[in-house]
């Protein structure tokens, strides 16, 4: 489903009597989400970002704007009624309530408007079919014992998970103790017998609707006189959230940690439990509140490939927040950039980093984080301390300092060229296998320290370096307005 | 682990340990004695050897002696006492636990005022029993703002004029026990309140969770350790009732050679009154009190290991 937020601004209002003046969260943001998408918010800490994504869940009220998921206004709409899954920050799962029935809490609540269908006579054929194979069926049963001892309950879950049933009809599958039969005319008589006894009772069902004037279609639905199926509004069955719960366990690849409470679960674990919660009931929209900061480092990169992998497999538009760029980058569709409220840019994470906007969204993406550098912009070219870095300007700024930023991976060591370069000097080196991290010094740089990747097989050692720049991996940015300026 | 230092941390222990050897624990290993003892004299502290039957008079398994006076108040503790407790504890511990809750619950979810009501609800807590005894008594009397209200005619209170029920009487007490004992369970309660994550609520909102299975399903169980803590301590209390009664009723039954209104702590200290005649009686009522209690406070801990959440 595509998100649309129009011109979305919040307010905390302040209190003038105790001179506190409002604060505008959000202001005037317009984002469009496509369908399908997995789109990441990111901003430094007080962007506003987690307000947006509150006010797109509903449990904050906008102040001003428009939230429109497809053609349905929802900007006003309570946060229930949305139809939307929330993981929030610290996962907020119930913790007085196992893995099973957090997981099961939202479809506990749940009404839905389906068709009539006659349950019994469905797991009846069923059955009969399971029945054509017993010996599968009795091998399954078999295969859940330990140490050759056959508990009840480890057999059941063995049904369910091999032919995805409910609860209530493995146990019936199970209580025919079929497995305990060993001779084999002995054990077909049975079949047959359980087998006569089910196609009895499906026709004696089919009778009762049929003095009412229902009857049972092929798929199982209840059809009335016209040939319609009828239609009801109810809770959903014990069985239904079993088969629901159970498959959003497996997708999240929790299903052997069901019974178990949150606090024994690590962290990596009750994020997926989260998830599951937020998946179970089928959401329009999927909302992660910074759904790894909880996370160690390791897991963190493992957890955002599962995400990304979920929201493949579910094909649910996915909108989550982050301060970590790294995160966004990696596994986003799009991006969105924010900054004090607003938006600052937003599209492909790619199209991002190769042409940032302004420089705060060239400083914010990027690891090592690109290096700006005072320049000045002559007749022929920009300058950064007396040495030309490109023959490129723009011609309306002319003899003004400008703000010049450099990718990390922007530098090359050239130490010939005459006309073009800039000169560093190299304060320490730190190999990283593949490539190397050189940390440097230069007057003009605003900042700390220059850091720059180069390739490993140079060797360099602490001195001063003329290298030259790649005019791809250069940006050049007002003043005054730290806005992008082109240049040719 | 270190064992050297031991002493001196024991030494810090003392004054402590001296108060409560001497007020609590001498007391309570003499009383246990004294419940066991024959023909014990009070004065002289003589007595003629062992015997069950101090238990036995008062829970009616033998026949009180013909040689001591007292037989009726003696006999009331069996027949009134132990009942009028239990049904003290079991009404009014239950009932002021939900309004409690109920009462915390919905002053935790207003902003305006808030304060205010906490205040309010609070008063009962910082005023004497004895005077809010006679607060109700003025409110319950025959002509008070209870009957004016409600347009009865009732006498509710054993008073020197009027003639009153065991159930009117009753009634009163228990409105009035409710009410006091709220404001400390209140309090403790939005503690706990406060301290419930708002995020559960926000995700049950999200998964539109009706309001009242949030408080069923969410609140209770969060609220659970802080529920076991007030429901073990009120009925403690409440097995110890004995001032709201004197401060409401001044009278031990509705009429004045009844002992209807008996409660079992009200028994042992009249049995103490007594000038000490009759205080093995007192002695073993007190002890069969601190098994009713110990009994009830260990089926709380059992129902809690299941149903508490932490």
């Amino acid at each position: 489903m595509e998100i649309l937020i129009k011109n979305l601004s919040k307010i905390f209002k302040g209190d003038p009597k105790k001179s506190i003046e409002d604060t505008i969260a959000v202001d005037n943001v317009t984002i469009d989400m496509k369908d399908n998408e997995l789109v990441g918010i990111l901003g430094p800490s007080g962007c506003g970002k987690s307000t947006t994504l509150y006010m797109i869940a509903g449990l904050k009220e906008p102040s001003n704007g428009e939230i429109w998921f497809d053609n349905e206004e929802v900007t006003n709409l309570a946060s229930e009624k949305r139809g939307i899954g929330f993981v929030f920050q610290n996962y907020a799962l119930y913790p007085h309530m196992n893995v099973y029935k957090n997981i099961s809490f939202p479809l506990t609540n749940l009404k839905v408007e389906a068709y009539k269908k006659e349950n019994k006579i469905e797991s009846l054929v069923l059955e009969n079919k399971l029945l054509e194979n017993i010996k599968e069926l009795n091998e399954v049963i078999i295969s859940s014992s330990i140490k050759n001892k056959i508990s009840k309950e480890r057999a059941i879950l063995f049904l369910i998970d091999k032919y995805i049933i409910s609860p209530s009809f493995a146990k019936r599958l199970y209580s025919y103790k079929l497995f305990l039969i060993e001779d084999n005319t002995l054990l077909n008589n049975r079949v047959k017998e359980i087998k006569e006894d089910n196609l009895k009772e499906i026709e004696n069902i089919k009778e009762k609707y049929l003095r009412k004037d229902i009857k049972i279609d092929e798929e199982f639905y209840l059809v009335d006189r016209n040939n319609e199926r009828i239609k009801e509004r109810r809770r959903l069955s014990k069985d239904e959230i079993d088969l629901m719960v159970r498959e959003v366990a497996r997708l999240v690849q929790i299903e052997d940690q069901l019974d178990k409470k949150p606090k024994e679960l690590s962290g990596g674990q009750q994020q997926r439990v989260a998830i599951a919660r937020a998946l179970v009931k089928k959401p329009r929209v999927l909302l992660l509140d910074e759904p790894l900061s909880n996370l160690d480092a390791r897991l963190r990169i493992k957890t955002r490939e599962e995400i990304k992998r979920i929201q493949k497999e579910t094909g649910i538009t996915t909108v989550f927040v982050t301060h970590d760029q790294e995160e966004a980058m990696s596994i986003c569709d799009e991006i969105v950039v924010m900054n004090q409220g607003k938006v600052m840019q937003s599209g492909k994470p790619i199209d991002i980093y190769k042409n940032p906007n302004n420089l705060f969204v060239a400083k914010f993406l990027g690891t090592p984080p690109i290096n700006v550098f005072k320049g000045l912009i002559k007749e022929d070219g920009i300058y950064v301390d007396n040495e030309k870095v490109s023959s490129l300007k723009n011609n309306d700024y002319i003899n003004k300092e400008v703000y010049v930023g450099i990718r990390p991976e922007g530098f090359i060591l050239n130490e010939n060229d005459e006309d073009l370069g800039i000169s560093l000097r190299v304060k320490e080196i730190t190999l990283n296998g593949k490539d190397t991290t050189l940390t440097l010094e230069h007057d003009s740089f605003l900042g700390e320290e220059i850091k720059i990747v180069v390739d490993s097989d140079l060797a360099l050692s602490i001195a001063t370096y003329r290298f030259k720049v790649k005019e791809n991996k250069m940006f050049v940015f007002d003043k005054e307005s730290e806005e992008r300026i082109s240049i040719e | 682990m270190e064992n050297k230092n031991n002493y001196k941390g024991w030494l810090y222990l003392l004054p402590a340990i001296i108060l409560i050897v001497v007020f609590t624990i001498y007391p309570i290993i003499n009383t246990f004695y004294i419940s066991f003892l024959k023909d014990y004299n009070y004065a002289t502290g003589a007595s003629t050897g062992f015997t069950l039957d101090n238990y036995g008079v008062i829970l009616g398994f033998t026949e009180f002696p013909s040689n001591i006076t007292g037989k009726g108040q003696v006999e009331a503790f069996l027949r009134y006492a132990l009942p009028n407790t239990m049904l003290i504890t079991f009404i009014t511990v239950p009932i002021s636990i939900i309004f409690s809750l109920i009462v915390a619950v919905a002053l935790n979810s207003i902003k305006a005022l808030q304060k205010f009501f906490q205040t309010v609800f609070f008063t009962p807590y910082v005023t004497n029993i004895i005077a809010i005894g006679m607060v109700f008594g003025v409110l319950f009397s025959q002509n008070g703002l209870i009957n004016d209200i409600f347009n009865l005619d009732i006498s509710w209170l054993p008073s020197a004029g009027g003639e009153t029920t065991y159930f009117h009487a009753m009634v009163v007490l228990c409105i009035e026990l409710i009410w006091y004992e709220m404001p400390f369970k209140i309090l403790v309660f939005i503690g706990g309140l406060q301290n419930i994550d708002k995020q559960y609520y926000e995700a049950a909102r999200v998964d539109s969770t009706p309001t009242i299975k949030k408080f069923w399903k969410i609140t209770v169980p969060l609220l659970s350790p802080q529920i076991l803590y007030i429901s073990i301590t009120s009925f403690i209390d409440g097995f110890k009732e004995y001032q709201a009664i004197a401060g409401l009723f001044n009278a031990r039954g509705t009429s004045p050679l009844s002992y209807n209104l008996y409660t079992v702590v009200y028994f042992i200290y009249d049995q103490i009154q007594t000038g000490g005649r009759n205080i093995n009686y007192a002695c073993a009522a007190a002890i069969v009190l601190f098994l009713i209690i110990l009994l009830f406070t260990f089926l709380q801990y059992l129902v809690s290991k299941k149903r508490v959440v932490y």
